[in-house]
């Protein structure tokens, strides 16, 4: 269920992530992750707390070096070129680590200098789209608005990549509508591409095109959203004779309820779940196709498989 | 069940465990600062000779400032605070169910008990020994101190975004400084009135402190204030004025340096230079009480002011932002599409041009005070001294005002790779390692002033010395470059501007050693001087930082 092109290069990719692994101490915050991201698309990176989201986008950006495997952006390693790969990135980080000190316009004159491609005009729209005042220091900016200021410079030199680690974190609906939509707004009339982490699953499935799911360090899954929803089926089963303890359903992700009604998130076709149900002497009552939510809550509070 | 634990199970327990547990580090190594400095005491009072006698004194004095204004810092109970540019009360503490009273009070008495049974063991161990200071003064210096160390929580905790907070601290720095000194100047008006102002300061600080943290509690000083509205207001077409954009990456992040670090040692010696200086010079001369200090006198003060100030916030210059404890690269800096040797090198001519202003201020601080003086007559007494006229001589000041410069710079650069790495180990190590160094240079200095033979033990291998430590610069400097250009860290153009820049002010440092040795009829010294100031110029340093920032960037 892998989205990437049967043999991925570097050059085809946006992102390729090959085999990289990154440990803290004895804590492998990265294991054996591969990961590649096609031109022109959007990929949601999902996971609990800890998974290695944010490790994984620090070695996108060249913060962190890897310790086995290869990363690069546009074919560029941002480690031994920062230059030519992060000149083609734009991100917005998860802490908001924006200089307090600088106010709004002079953040922007700054980032400015570093980018030959800065549209002055697209940052004028952006700047009054958000509604942020340039005289206004940044650390007297609410969260919201430092996320927008964040957003801004990341977007006003239509970066090739752009890169958002839980941009939702911490923001109002209003805010959370304002991201998106710039975020599609790039993407739909450039062609370019996103990656963007988050915790909010049902706004991954309404903007992502493409799907990662990071558990504990390792890719859980990876594939379109599409193929991750449709690959899954959350079906109740009924049991002629109720069983005392929860069945043990192979393929099922996650098996919850009492009584002789279960409800099961299974990885698979509907004929397998149909065999599945049948072995254990149940038979599906009601299926529908899971949200990303649900599955993600069954794979990564599950075995993990 | 842990009896011994239940102890701290209480708000003010919870407090006095968190400042305890924040800084236990500092209190061995000023025990350290303590007992080396004791033992030196000891020496000098057991037969020591005459000779060591000053160095026993710069030592103890170096220990005592060196430890004990760490020891002040951090038993402030001040907190960085990253995303509002402050430093104040920990926040997160304003939350918790705790009185605003408790809050103030026990960093206060615990860190105000400590410093003052600090301070009574230097005076019985240390300070005693060496200066004849009665033991009514000491107990008025260590009064002051508390009362000063309990003024600066206050107004850190009272005030933490007021903008001009430094100048206050400064004045409340400054009055207590003239305060403590009070006892030891020989002017007697203000004498009688000493206690009582004292009093008055320990009686309204606890009252300022407690008013301010609960203003900040109330969230008073949250968001802008009318002023800062009212200015953002004015600025807005200013900030988007066209002028004002920068015509590359290098010019944004010089900006960067400058608005962060640059003005300080110019504002600081500069200003002090400019302002001080010929304050004081006109209050003593005009109280008539004393005799106004000869002219010589001011200007060294001035010379050594920038040298002194330089070294110490050389330190910082190595950070992105000096306020920030963590030492890492901040995000917003490493994500730039820039090499490590371009940020390396706006920190470099950012230190540069904070050397060339401080010592432009320095100069027309030196001059403002001559003309107070009514000695306009320095240059001509000299040039009358001298066979070079007084425009010779003015001249002639250019070599050193550029050798100033650059020992300034150096100052400002000496460690910048150590901080770069944003490691602490590694800067505590290399702090280490200059202490350990000078101090041996010094000891050494010392005892071959003592010791004849010693003397001429190290003049006969001082020429091998300076020619094996220049080698091994230069052939660590080769090895940092090449290693630095396989990783990318450093372009070519910043290793020929590193370079260039070394040999260029190392053939200026040999031409003024040449002039001077030739004055002193001391032509053979020259090559040792020559090789003396391209040993002291920084090249092994300036060629290891690149990859120190690669380090810090790319963990």
């Amino acid at each position: 269920m892998k989205f990437e092109l049967n043999s991925p290069s570097s050059a085809e990719a946006a992102i390729a992530v090959s085999g990289v692994s990154r440990h803290f101490g004895a804590k492998a915050a990265l294991d054996d992750v591969s990961v590649f991201v096609p031109r022109g698309s959007v990929l949601g990176l999902v996971g609990e707390n800890g998974a290695g989201k944010t490790t994984l986008i620090k070695h996108l950006l060249g913060s962190l070096r890897a310790q086995t495997g290869s990363v690069r952006v546009f074919g560029l390693d941002p480690v031994l070129d920062p230059v030519g790969a992060l000149g083609r990135v734009g991100y917005l980080s998860e802490r908001r680590d924006l200089p307090g000190w600088m106010r709004i316009g002079e953040f922007m004159r700054y980032t400015q200098a570093f980018y030959p491609k800065w549209d002055e005009q697209y940052a004028g729209q952006l700047l009054e789209q958000f509604q942020l005042n340039p005289a206004q220091k940044i650390k007297t900016l609410s969260q919201g608005e430092q996320a927008k200021t964040g957003l801004l410079t990341a977007l006003a030199y239509r970066p090739d990549l752009l890169i958002l680690d839980e941009p939702s974190s911490g923001l109002d609906p209003v805010v959370r509508r304002d991201i998106l939509e710039a975020i599609i707004r790039v993407v739909a009339e450039e062609g370019r591409t996103v990656l963007f982490s988050s915790h909010l699953l049902d706004e991954v499935e309404r903007v992502a095109n493409h799907v990662v799911m990071l558990q504990r360090g390792r890719v859980l899954l990876d594939g379109s959203t599409e193929e991750v929803r449709r690959g899954h089926i959350s079906a109740v089963l009924s049991f002629a004779a109720p069983p005392a303890t929860a069945p043990v359903v192979a393929g099922a992700h996650a098996v919850a309820g009492s009584g002789s009604e279960w409800r099961v998130l299974f990885g698979g076709s509907h004929l397998e779940l149909e065999t599945a149900a049948a072995s254990v002497g149940a038979r599906v009552v009601e299926k529908r196709t899971p949200t990303l939510d649900e599955i993600l809550v069954a794979r990564a509070g599950g075995k993990g498989s | 069940m842990d009896l011994g634990r239940l102890a701290w199970r209480t708000p003010t327990g919870a407090m006095l465990w968190e400042i305890w547990g924040r800084h236990k580090c500092i209190f061995p190594s000023h025990g350290l600062a303590l007992a080396a400095s004791a033992c030196l005491v000891c020496w000098k009072e057991h037969g020591a000779p005459e000779n060591a006698v000053g160095f026993v004194y710069l030592i103890s004095s170096g220990c005592f400032c060196g430890s004990f204004i760490p020891l002040l810092a951090c038993l402030g109970y001040l907190e960085f605070d990253a995303g509002r540019v402050q430093l104040g009360f920990p926040g997160r503490l304003l939350l918790k169910p705790v009185s605003t009273t408790r809050l103030v009070l026990v960093p206060m008495v615990y860190g105000g008990a400590i410093i003052v049974a600090v301070l009574a063991l230097w005076t019985q161990l240390v300070v005693r020994h060496l200066i004849a200071i009665p033991a009514s003064n000491l107990l008025w210096i260590g009064t002051v101190l508390l009362s000063f160390f309990w003024w600066m929580q206050a107004l850190a905790w009272s005030l933490p975004s007021l903008k001009g907070r430094v100048c206050i601290d400064l004045m409340m720095a400054a009055t207590h400084f003239l305060l403590g000194a009070l006892p030891m100047m020989p002017v007697n008006a203000p004498t009688r009135w000493r206690w009582p102002i004292l009093i008055a300061l320990l009686a309204t600080v606890v009252p300022a402190a407690w008013v301010g943290l609960k203003m900040v509690r109330q969230g008073r000083w949250d968001g802008p204030s009318s002023i800062a509205r009212s200015w953002s207001r004015l600025r807005s077409p200013l900030a988007w004025s066209p002028r004002r954009r920068f015509h590359s990456a290098f010019g944004a992040q010089f900006w960067l340096e400058w608005r962060r670090q640059g003005w300080r040692l110019p504002g600081i010696s500069g200003g002090l230079a400019l302002l001080v200086v010929p304050i004081a010079l006109i209050a003593t001369t005009k109280l008539g009480t004393l005799e106004p200090p000869p002219p010589g006198v001011i200007l060294s003060i001035l010379v050594l002011m920038p040298l002194l100030f330089s070294g110490v916030m050389g330190h910082a210059l190595g950070k992105f932002d000096p306020l920030d404890t963590t030492r890492e690269l901040p995000v917003y800096i490493a994500i730039r599409p820039m090499t490590d040797a371009g940020f390396v090198m706006a920190k470099l001519v950012m230190a540069l041009a904070a050397s060339v202003l401080t010592w432009l201020l320095t100069l027309a601080g030196a001059c403002l005070c001559l003309v107070i003086m009514g000695t306009g007559t320095l240059f001509s007494r000299a040039g009358s001294a001298t066979p070079y006229g007084p425009v010779g001589i003015a001249i002639g000041c250019v070599p050193l005002l550029l050798l100033l410069v650059m020992l300034t710079w150096k100052n400002m650069v000496a460690g910048i790779g150590a901080v770069l790495t944003g490691r602490q180990w590694i800067v505590t190590v290399f702090l280490c390692k200059s202490a350990v160094f000078y101090t041996g240079l010094l000891l050494l200095g010392e005892f071959a002033i003592i010791d004849q033979d010693l003397r001429g033990v190290l003049l006969h291998w001082l020429p091998g010395l300076l020619i094996v430590l220049l080698a091994a610069k230069i052939v660590f400097s080769i090895y940092a470059v090449a290693w630095g250009l396989s990783r990318n860290a450093i372009t070519a153009w910043a290793v020929g501007w590193t370079i260039g820049g070394w040999f260029v002010c190392g053939l200026f440092v040999a031409g003024c050693g040449g002039l001077v040795c030739h004055a002193m009829n001391k032509p053979e010294l020259w090559i040792w001087v020559a090789l003396a100031g391209l040993l002291v110029l920084p090249l092994a340093e300036l060629a290891i930082a690149p990859l120190a920032l690669a380090w810090n960037r790319h963990r």
